[in-house]
């Protein structure tokens, strides 16, 4: 909603143009950037950063356009996560067709979890999130077997390696996880945008503004608000599906655990929830400081990243409540000589 | 079941429970006063924790001496949070009516910033404070009382009768509770609202400095240790019943004796999930707590 | 005989031991603006949220169209044809005029073209027309309470409940927006207003029915009905009528 129409009819052709430019450049550089830098090491920060864009905007999805805090949805990156990696273990079934399976899975998931939760409101909700991934978490960290199934317990689930082998989505090279990811993000980017203009994305905005108003006005809140949970958890477990590929390991603690929950949530937040591109400005901003300081930093220096972030989220409370995308955007309105006053 | 062994277990889960139950004793005043969720609840008490054992290590002072020190220190703290990083966002609330999401976040960058302070300054190893005085164990009938935890039980219910008589007759007192309970018509009436709230973080986490210091001999103190204690604090203020201070007591005793119990029969990472589980059952059935009304 | 729009059947809702509504019945014919008076604390807005599905009958009926509607959820209503005010404008505050007025669109079509110009075609009927890219917050609270009876009527309601037309209102706001919802009832649809204002009564309705703890006390033309001594002392009390009488 940043350039507002004028007129009816010319909304959507204003609206695109001025963002046609900044959008093709960004893809641009965003393709190029493997076929230029060579450096394996800065292809792999690259694809962390690209891989938590696409987490947060999958956060996004439903928790920026709804209004509610989840720090709960690493359990949908867990339960994608690992069903990829079983399904490849224990069925042979490629991660290619694992990946959207686990988010079948998380979105699963994600309806037996939300149903009951999303009656809750502000920070119960988010607690009641953080105590369902907790749950998870704690059960599979402590579970060898469950039906058979080998969870591995705290130990976690290395994918076998196989060299280079297109089918096993596993290559030598890092520069095929990097178009993977990117094209991830594009798609949930593109999804986000469809969300803005389809009747589910001014559901989702009406019950954030006000559930009764948006009750009388022919919307079920639980029935949007878990068909958007369930789009997110479903991007979100092929987030994980891909963390397990690229990493080839899966475990509780860093896939289901309340770390990178906080990751997602904080993205999107600083960087402008309820955005097409805030969460992804969010995750430019944040996720390379955290890729600096484990590279670079290290040792007494491990959670310097962690506590930038926290600086900047109080900050981003406290200064910048619609978070840093609002005046960049107000700065292209501008640009665009049309400041509609708002 | 041997009985000896569950009653053993019994009177080991309600200490523990009295122990929870005074560490959310804050957790509870404050979003009872102020609405708003501390998630740097457990934080703070990991500060203490510190605090207590590097008095012990710098100072020699014995951590049952030390809370002469960690008691004010933890009210300095919560009062500086209150009146530096929360009160800008009452301020810009026009209504003195905190967003509680807002709130949330706010809290839960302080708890980015200091857990990870911790763990920068003082690294991820496993320290213990220990204390000069001979502790040893009561006998109550054959079943041997741990001191150290008996002091903390015993802390938990003398600050909350006391707590709750300092809110009923003093001056201060008064004002806070008038604050919590129309916090518009108390500001009308001349009641100093951004203070009341700073002290009421500062008294909040205060408590937390008590129990740092009670708690420094016998639980492991590293920087993480904060967020256990903080989820379960959030599990007992939710069943005991947000805002009630008798509720935090109850909650934390029906969660200690309840955890103590179900490890005697499922592995204690069960416990831990039944727990959890619990908090998500009456936050959906009786958001009110047991002891709320309903 | 065709069914009338609306007929409410021994209405009853007990809180906890205590009767709110008491078995109310009364109809209402297509076209008409009928109000629904009553002093606070009569049960009106209960037996209005009723209505609007926004509260589970303890007993009665509610048939619209004929339809047994009783205990219908609130986006199920607005798909049969009813649509509500809220007492408090409860608009989505950071939405733009256009956006709020877009939404209940959805429940009449998919259509996002047609959609937006059919929002755009009730902000020029509000009057709001040159409003449409503000958002919402930065409206005065008189166009607030306009907008909110527009995006009741985005949902192209044939019934539309209204809670209060004109709390908090200037008398000239209060005449524009007697003006407003008499140009609503003129394209077509029905109204029941729930409202205090004895004046606003008078100027817009054909009919009133009045409510006293709970129980309907009277039914027919606006002064006729105030003229009921149960109704006056409903309204100013047992001394009022006495002086009267």
């Amino acid at each position: 909603m940043s350039v507002a129409p004028h007129t009816t009819s010319a909304a959507p052709a204003a609206k695109s143009k001025s963002r046609v430019l900044p959008l093709a450049l960004f893809t641009a550089v965003l393709l190029g950037i493997p076929l230029v830098v060579k450096d394996s090491f800065f292809i792999h920060s690259c694809i962390v950063v690209l891989f938590f864009a696409y987490m947060a905007t999958s956060w996004n999805f439903v928790c920026g356009y709804v209004g509610q805090l989840s720090i709960g949805h690493s359990m949908f990156a867990g339960a994608g996560g690992y069903a990829t990696v079983l399904l490849f273990t224990q069925t042979g079934l490629s991660p290619w067709l694992g990946l959207p399976v686990g988010g079948l899975v998380a979105a699963l998931l994600s309806v037996l979890v939300g149903y009951p939760t999303f009656r809750l409101k502000g920070p119960y909700f988010a607690l009641t999130t953080i105590a369902f991934a907790e749950m998870i978490r704690i059960w599979v960290e402590n579970t060898d077997t469950f039906l058979g199934i080998p969870l591995n317990g705290a130990a976690g689930i290395t994918v076998p390696l196989l060299g280079q082998n297109v089918a096993a989505m596993q290559f030598n090279d890092k520069v095929p996880y990097y178009y993977i990811i990117a094209t991830m993000l594009g798609g949930a980017l593109l999804a986000t945008w469809l969300l803005e203009n389809a009747k589910l994305g001014f559901y989702l905005k009406a019950i954030r503004g006000d559930v009764d108003a948006a009750e009388s006005l022919g919307i079920s809140p639980s029935r949007y608000q878990l068909i958007a949970l369930a789009i997110s958890a479903f991007m979100t477990g092929m987030g994980g599906g891909f963390y397990a590929q690229f990493y080839r390991y899966v475990n509780a603690e860093r896939l289901i655990g309340v770390d990178l929950s906080i990751d997602m949530a904080l993205m999107s937040i600083i960087g402008g929830q309820g955005t097409i591109f805030g969460p992804l400005l969010g995750a430019l901003l944040l996720a390379p400081l955290a890729e600096i300081t484990r590279s670079h930093l290290g040792g007494s220096l491990l959670g310097l990243h962690i506590v930038v972030y926290g600086v900047i989220l109080i900050l981003a409370v406290l200064y910048l409540p619609k978070g840093l995308i609002d005046p960049l955007r107000r700065l292209a309105a501008k640009f665009n000589g049309r400041g509609t006053g708002r | 079941m041997d009985p000896l062994i569950l009653s053993f277990a019994v009177v080991n889960g309600l200490l523990i429970g009295g122990i929870y139950g005074g560490v959310a004793l804050g957790l509870s005043l404050i979003f009872g006063v102020l609405r708003v969720v501390n998630f740097a609840h457990g934080s703070l008490l990991m500060l203490a924790l510190y605090a207590a054992y590097w008095l012990q290590i710098w100072a020699g002072i014995d951590p049952y001496y030390s809370i002469i020190v960690t008691v004010p220190l933890l009210f300095g703290i919560g009062f500086m949070i209150q009146s530096v990083i929360i009160a800008p966002l009452i301020r810009r609330e026009s209504a003195l009516v905190v967003e509680p999401l807002s709130a949330l976040l706010l809290t839960a960058g302080v708890y980015l910033v200091i857990d990870n302070l911790a763990l920068m300054a003082f690294g991820p190893n496993v320290r213990s404070a220990t204390t000069s005085f001979a502790l040893p164990p009561v006998m109550l009938g054959q079943i041997p009382v741990n001191m150290p935890r008996l002091i903390g039980f015993g802390a938990a219910i003398v600050v909350a009768v006391g707590l709750a008589w300092w809110l009923k007759t003093t001056r201060m007192g008064r004002a806070i509770r008038a604050v919590a309970s129309n916090r518009d018509a108390a500001a009308l009436s001349g009641i100093n609202v951004p203070l009341v709230y700073a002290v009421t973080f500062g008294i909040g986490a205060s408590i937390l400095g008590l129990f740092g210091s009670l708690l420094a001999t016998f639980v492991p103190i590293t920087p993480q240790v904060g967020l256990n204690f903080g989820i379960r604090s959030f599990i007992v203020v939710v069943l005991g019943g947000i805002g009630s201070l008798p509720g935090s007591i109850v909650g934390g005793l029906v969660i200690g004796v309840f955890e103590a119990i179900a490890s005697q029969f499922v592995p204690a990472t069960s416990a831990a999930i039944l727990s959890l589980g619990l908090f998500v059952l009456i936050l959906l059935v009786r958001p009110s707590g047991l002891m709320g009304k309903a | 005989m065709t069914a009338p729009l609306l007929e409410v059947r021994n209405l009853s809702k007990t809180f906890g031991g205590l009767k709110a509504v008491s078995e109310v019945s009364f109809t209402m014919n297509k076209g008409e603006i009928l109000a629904l008076l009553g002093p606070n604390g009569a049960g009106k807005t209960t037996a209005f949220n009723m209505i609007a599905g926004f509260l589970q009958p303890t007993e009665g009926q509610i048939l619209f169209e004929g339809r047994d509607i009783t205990g219908g959820k609130p986006w199920d209503l607005c798909r049969e044809g009813i649509a509500r005010t809220f007492q408090l404008s409860r608009p989505f505050s950071d939405l733009t005029v256009l956006e709020n007025l877009m939404v209940g669109g959805f429940a009449r079509s998919s259509d996002i073209g047609l959609i937006r110009s059919r929002a755009a075609e009730i902000a020029e009927f509000l009057g709001m027309g040159r409003q449409i890219d503000i958002e919402v917050q930065h409206l005065t609270a008189f166009d607030r309470r306009k907008l909110e009876l527009g995006r009741a009527l985005s949902t192209r309601p044939t019934l539309l409940l209204m809670d209060e037309v004109v709390a908090g209102a200037t008398p000239a706001e209060a005449q524009e927006m007697v003006a407003l919802v008499r140009k609503i009832r003129d394209t077509g649809v029905s109204i029941l207003i729930v409202e205090h204002v004895m004046k606003v009564i008078m100027a817009l309705s054909e009919r009133v029915i009045v409510m006293e703890s709970g129980r309907l006390i009277a039914d027919g033309k606006p002064h006729d009905v105030v003229a009921q001594p149960d109704v006056l002392k409903a309204y100013f009390g047992e001394q009022y009528v006495a002086t009267r009488a």
